[in-house]
């Protein structure tokens, strides 16, 4: 047998391909958040870590994993509305600073909660797919049910996203919204709402994406799971462009896999050095992401 | 209005000189003291003279913060005479913290950038001087502190250029990135930076012998006396405020202002906007490291796990609820600092928290970022800009 799919470079990229559909994911969330309202938001993975947890305590009730994953999707939509309602909908036309500070003082607050409630000790969720790679001849390759698992929900997740956008209604108000509020108002869309909705959907998806890291048997669930992911998720989003769904995906991959191989060739301290010089170099080079047209700033 | 300048001047040097004598003769066991003491109180009484001087804040600006920052600081270390130790600790570690808050303070307030990454750049200033002080023992510590902030700044400006061409969000991820990643850098320099294990000062490190002859101390040991360390810090702190306020008004203060508020018009106006805002970048990383340093030198050990993610937006937050370009707002986010600490245990110990529980052990987070989202929402120019508003109402209202 052909020992190429068991070989070093193929177990990177498999590995590298499943941690970078999380940051893809995440990445996307900060996307649909910055298209709608134009935040990015620093608590991003503190809401659906909280919205994680709620369905965590639903799960202590010897319910299935299914109950879990759905309770949690649905705490976190309910996280996201009502964050925007209460919160955020007092930032829009304010200075740019002001969204990030609110932000941020969220995060810690949302972390600080959830510590106070669960404490800080990681709490784990047997999913139904078994974390142990597959075997070919003898030798493992770097590909788990749970893998699977993982790159199939993402893959779902962003084709679902996309449809919405592209083929339904709801999806071109949300468009339509985002690009032209004023416009959008006057031919009836009500955009306030949509605003709403594209906190939602985002805090849906991450949500999802903090389920599947809960989920790895390795990590499990804490107050701080998703600093860590947040932190390559924003790089993702801003490598591709804030504004490029797409991009976000594909640069989460992608520096996924790099990182990969820099952990396996060099050493677990290079990982986020390289990603922060991921992130300068592509800052310096394209200010507004890979993935996006360059546009004037309007004044 | 002479006479009303010139009664004031003189019911104030009046009592100074009362108090002086008062506590000269009831404290003093040495002579040396004495003339201590009676040196501090001359420098206040003349510092004081030539703030109220008519006019001179209009005439002589930066004179007249200088004698504000002497009749300051002089209060300030003569306090530190009657401190407890633990008070002058506590004194120390807020008045290091207040230089980080101003340079803050003055990259978010007078160029409208943002950094969530200033906690890993106190850390950056902290490790050079533990690196410094165990490697070239027979450095002045002054010097020392130099090198950390000329480190600091160095490091602000490799992560500043990007920053050239960045708006609010993209450059606040990045320095949340720069803060995330500072544990894995200081891990992969081990050998330098002893990773987690942090660093220990050499206790060769002493103060100047001109500083240790004048306070007649038992030890010549830096470490051993807070007091030092709160006068040291208390003294480079003073320096540091004198250095900002002067910047604040100064041309390249008001460049900055202007790219705050209209970076089209500053641009239109000949202004380079990269160099302007590396320029911010770095002073404020300059001032973070001089903090970290002070820190080092007060702790007499570096240990990388202060310098986290928290203590960056633990920074953000005192300088939203002091006031974002204010240097009064510094003072008071340093104060709130070295006594916030104390505040909530009293606080869970008289609430019937568990002190050992996950709840005290988050209450400073939640009350912190609680208290920025408040600020924020409700009075975004924070203590000192409420208070402004306060004063300008009053005056309105006297005046109508």
């Amino acid at each position: 047998m052909d020992p190429f799919l068991t070989s070093r470079i193929v177990s990177d990229i498999l590995t590298g391909l499943t941690n970078g559909v999380i940051y893809g994911l995440l990445a996307l969330s900060l996307v649909l958040v910055w298209r709608s309202t134009r935040i990015l938001n620093f608590a991003q993975g503190a809401m659906p870590m909280l919205a994680t947890y709620v369905g965590m305590v639903v799960f202590a009730h010897q319910l299935s994993y299914w109950t879990l994953v759905i309770v949690s999707i649905v705490a976190g939509f309910a996280i996201g509305g009502v964050t925007e309602r209460v919160l955020v909908r007092h930032l829009y036309g304010k200075p740019e600073i002001n969204p990030i500070v609110v932000m941020v003082g969220f995060l810690i607050v949302l972390e600080g909660v959830a510590a106070a409630i669960w404490s800080t000790t990681p709490r784990g969720t047997p999913s139904p797919f078994s974390p142990i790679d597959w075997q070919l001849n003898g030798r493992p390759i770097a590909l788990s049910a749970f893998s699977v698992y993982e790159i199939v929900t993402a893959l779902v997740v962003m084709i679902g996203v996309a449809a919405l956008f592209r083929f339904t209604k709801l999806g071109l108000q949300l468009r339509a919204s985002a690009l032209a509020p004023e416009v959008s108002r006057l031919l009836g869309v009500r955009v306030s709402r949509m605003l709403t909705f594209g906190w939602i959907l985002s805090t849906g998806v991450g949500t999802i994406c903090t389920v599947l890291v809960a989920s790895n048997f390795f990590t499990g669930l804490t107050p701080q799971v998703m600093d860590g992911i947040f932190a390559f998720g924003f790089i993702a989003a801003a490598v591709g462009g804030l504004d490029s769904p797409v991009g976000a995906i594909v640069s989460g991959v992608a520096i996924g896999i790099i990182l990969q191989f820099v952990g396996d060739y060099v050493n677990s301290n290079a990982i986020m050095i390289t990603a922060l010089i991921i992130l300068i170099i592509s800052l310096m080079v394209r200010p507004n992401g890979l993935f996006t047209k360059s546009t004037a700033r309007r004044v | 209005m002479n006479w009303t300048r010139l009664k004031r001047r003189e019911v104030l040097s009046t009592i100074l000189i009362a108090v002086a004598v008062a506590i000269t003769s009831l404290t003093t066991s040495s002579v040396r003291d004495g003339v201590a003491i009676g040196v501090m109180v001359a420098v206040a009484i003349i510092g004081i003279a030539t703030l109220t001087a008519n006019g001179l804040r209009a005439t002589h600006p930066v004179l007249a913060r200088a004698a504000l920052t002497v009749v300051v600081l002089d209060v300030s270390l003569f306090a530190t005479y009657f401190f407890s130790a633990i008070t002058n600790f506590n004194l120390a570690i807020g008045a290091a913290m207040s230089i980080v808050l101003l340079g803050l303070s003055f990259l978010t307030g007078a160029s409208g950038q943002i950094s969530l990454g200033n906690g890993a750049f106190m850390g950056v200033g902290a490790l050079i001087m533990g690196m410094w002080a165990n490697h070239h023992t027979s450095t002045p510590i002054f010097i020392t502190l130099l090198i950390a902030v000329a480190g600091g700044a160095f490091v602000g400006l490799l992560l500043g250029l990007p920053a050239t061409r960045l708006r609010g969000p993209y450059l606040a991820g990045m320095t949340l990135a720069f803060a995330v990643a500072f544990t894995a850098i200081v891990n992969s320099f081990s050998s330098w930076t002893g990773a987690d294990a942090g660093l220990q000062l050499p206790t060769a490190v002493t103060p100047p012998h001109w500083l240790s002859d004048f306070f007649s101390s038992q030890t010549t040991l830096l470490t051993v006396n807070s007091m030092w360390l709160a006068d040291i810090t208390i003294l480079v702190t003073g320096v540091a405020f004198f250095f900002m306020a002067n910047l604040f008004a100064s041309r390249t203060g008001r460049t900055m202002r202007l790219i705050r508020d209209n970076d089209v018009a500053a641009e239109l106006v000949g202004i380079s906007l990269p160099r302007a805002r590396v320029i911010a970048f770095m002073v404020s990383s300059a001032y973070a490291a001089l903090g970290g340093a002070l820190w080092t030198l007060i702790n007499n050990s570096v240990s990388p796990s202060t310098y986290s993610l928290a203590l960056s937006i633990t920074i953000l937050s005192l300088v939203v609820i002091g006031g974002i370009g204010t240097i009064s707002g510094a003072l008071i986010g340093g104060v709130i600092y070295a006594y916030s600490t104390n505040v909530i245990s009293w606080f869970t110990a008289h609430t019937g928290i568990n002190p050992q529980g996950n709840l005290a052990n988050q209450l400073p987070g939640i009350i912190f970022g609680g208290l920025l989202i408040v600020t924020m929402l409700f009075a975004p120019m924070g203590i000192v800009g409420a208070l402004r508003r306060l004063w300008s109402k009053r005056r309105a209202r006297t005046a109508g």
